[in-house]
């Protein structure tokens, strides 16, 4: 199961990454040799077998119902590149897309 | 007054030199930044250290009666912070360039208990980018060396904490874990690393990378004063649903002990220097009284594939945050979905991308059963393997890493062959169990590390097991004369 350039592509848009030429190349051929790698699960016989999704060793806990202090707005937003009356400012949404720079 | 300089001292030494009056914590933080400053520029360890604070906070501490000083467990102790882990008042990077100048607004809850404990925070150290990667050479912002050999790596990803303990700049450090990331450092240092069992520590405020796997621990220069710390930071927390919250300690008994050998952790590939160590520390656990057992962990070769598919998953949906929005840098595009693709882009390193564009790959419609659901199937036989061991035998050792550390470069273009690395340590974070890394002793000038694997929830029982090697061990005598 070969990624090709184009898959690689259509994943970095899922990924919200933007790769470049050079980028691309080395890429494809590291993440065949990892999805080569992890083929090897594919001989194990799984029928049965329940997936463990989380480490977990606890029943998910439930806390008291109590206030307790939080971040005001302007410490929460303080780290915000673009920042405007405790707001964050990003670039037009409408005709979004990328625009193939 | 101490005749050798305070910066030799052990963690649980300097509390007691404070709580007695024999040293200030002035004395004990401006000794350490003196060896920071001697040292630092050719280890590398931190990224980040704030002399004024922590002088201000010795000042303050000097002010404290005995009762003070001894109430709190870790008072007048200089402690480093690996830099995945936020802290009010400091930067945080995670090693990336995609926080730019993150500033927290909040202290992660490890970094509330140590204060609580009287710990001066020294600084931050340097990781592998987001936690991904074994040599600390994947940080985008500087180089880490191992104070050993200053061409080699420290390993990864608590390099610079590894480094930074093993350099005598700091008694204890905090690293993470998620795949061996405290461990794999602390045997290519020569140090003591432990992992806790997955929500004996709360993660609040660690930089998630895969939040089923990651775990912060302690790393310190002996087993003490890592159960020390341990003691410190672990504990339920509000703030993570995951921190245990009814869990008890699993009691082990006193001994002697049934210890597992596992027979596929001894196959091809392992260093001898590695190998010797290994067998001879195992030699004495013999000649303690204990019976070594020969064990089988079968689908331990399987451990690596797995690893590679849940944590790339996992850390895919996480740095998704990471989006130019909120935090850290953003570069500008005329609309929004440009500007996530270059603030992205030139954000994350190439180890990062690599590991999201195999992470969303395994998620992503079509492919998520053949990767992901069935890397997790493959996460429950591993676990199921060591629930069997734990009914034969007490505790399991083994080998930290096959290899001792290499050459800086050397791995540069072969993502496999890094990953391989880890085979030792990732079965821990994927059974959820406690790992700790002990000195084994030095081949040929570098370290080499046992590794002591117990059943989840038995932290404590591994710490007192541990302990009771170590001074059958050859005293680590540190590298000292790491100045350039």
């Amino acid at each position: 199961m070969e990624l090709s350039d184009r898959e690689i592509l259509h994943v970095a848009r899922l990924a919200r990454l933007r790769l470049t030429a050079d980028e691309l190349q080395p890429l494809r051929q590291d993440l065949n040799r990892v999805l080569d790698y992890v083929s090897q699960l594919q001989r194990l016989d799984l029928d049965g077998v329940e997936p463990t999704l989380h480490a977990a060793n606890d029943q998910a806990p439930l806390r008291e119902d109590v206030e307790a202090a939080s971040l005001s707005v302007a410490e929460a937003t303080k780290n915000g590149p673009k920042v405007a009356q405790h707001m964050f400012l990003v670039p037009r949404i409408m005709e979004g897309g990328s625009d193939g720079e | 007054m101490a005749s050798k300089p305070l910066w030799t001292y052990e963690a649980h030494t300097l509390h007691d030199l404070f709580c007695e009056g024999a040293v200030s914590a002035e004395e004990i933080v401006t000794s350490h930044l003196a060896r920071i400053r001697a040292v630092d520029a050719s280890v590398g360890a931190f990224l980040y250290v704030d002399e004024a604070g922590a002088v201000a906070e010795a000042r303050r501490q000097d002010q404290w009666s005995a009762a003070e000083r001894r109430e709190r467990p870790l008072s007048g102790v200089p402690v480093a912070v690996k830099d995945n882990i936020v802290t009010q008042g400091m930067p945080t990077t995670a090693g990336s360039k995609i926080l730019g100048e993150f500033v927290s607004p909040y202290d992660a809850t490890v970094v509330v208990k140590l204060k609580q404990a009287g710990a001066v925070i020294i600084g931050k150290t340097n990781l592998d980018e987001f936690a991904m990667g074994s040599s600390t050479e994947h940080s985008a912002l500087a180089e880490t060396r191992n104070p050993w050999d200053l061409s080699r790596v420290p390993g990864g990803s608590s390099g610079g904490s590894a480094a930074a303990v093993a350099a005598q700049l700091v008694p204890l450090a905090l690293g993470s874990d998620t795949g061996g990331s405290i461990r794999q450092p602390s045997s290519y240092c020569g140090i003591v690393g432990m992992k806790p069992t997955y929500g004996r520590v709360s993660r609040y405020g660690l930089i998630a990378f895969a939040s089923s796997l990651d775990q912060i621990g302690p790393m310190a220069r002996s087993i003490r004063d890592a159960r020390l710390l341990y003691h410190v930071i672990q504990g339920a927390d509000r703030h993570d649903s995951t921190a245990l919250s009814s869990a008890g300690d699993r009691t082990v008994s006193g001994g002697p002990w049934r210890i597992g050998v596992p027979r596929e952790y001894f196959g091809e590939g392992m260093d001898a220097g590695v190998r010797r160590l290994t067998e001879a520390a195992l030699e004495r656990l013999r000649g303690m009284g204990h019976a070594l057992v020969e064990i089988s962990l079968p689908h331990t070769s399987y451990a690596i594939a797995t690893y590679y598919l849940i944590a790339p998953a996992e850390a895919s949906s996480n740095l998704s945050r990471f989006d130019g929005v909120r935090y850290g840098m953003r570069a500008e595009g005329r609309d929004l979905l440009t500007m996530y693709e270059k603030t992205r882009d030139e954000g994350f390193g190439a180890e990062v991308k690599r590991r999201i564009l195999l992470g969303t790959h395994a998620l992503s419609a079509g492919y998520y059963d053949a990767y992901y659901l069935t890397a997790q199937k493959v996460r429950t036989l591993i676990r199921q393997d060591f629930d069997k061991a734990f009914q034969e035998v007490d505790f399991i050792v083994t080998p930290t890493t096959p290899d001792v550390a290499f050459r800086r470069g050397e791995r540069d273009d072969d993502p496999i062959k890094m990953y391989l690395g880890d085979v030792y340590t990732v079965t821990a974070n994927l059974a959820g169990i406690p790992g700790l890394s002990m000195p084994a002793g030095v081949a040929d000038g570098l370290p080499v590390g046992l590794q002591w694997l117990a059943p989840g929830l038995a932290d404590t029982a591994l710490f007192d097991a541990a302990a009771t090697l170590e001074p059958q061990m050859e005293p680590m005598v540190w590298p000292m004369g790491v100045e350039a």
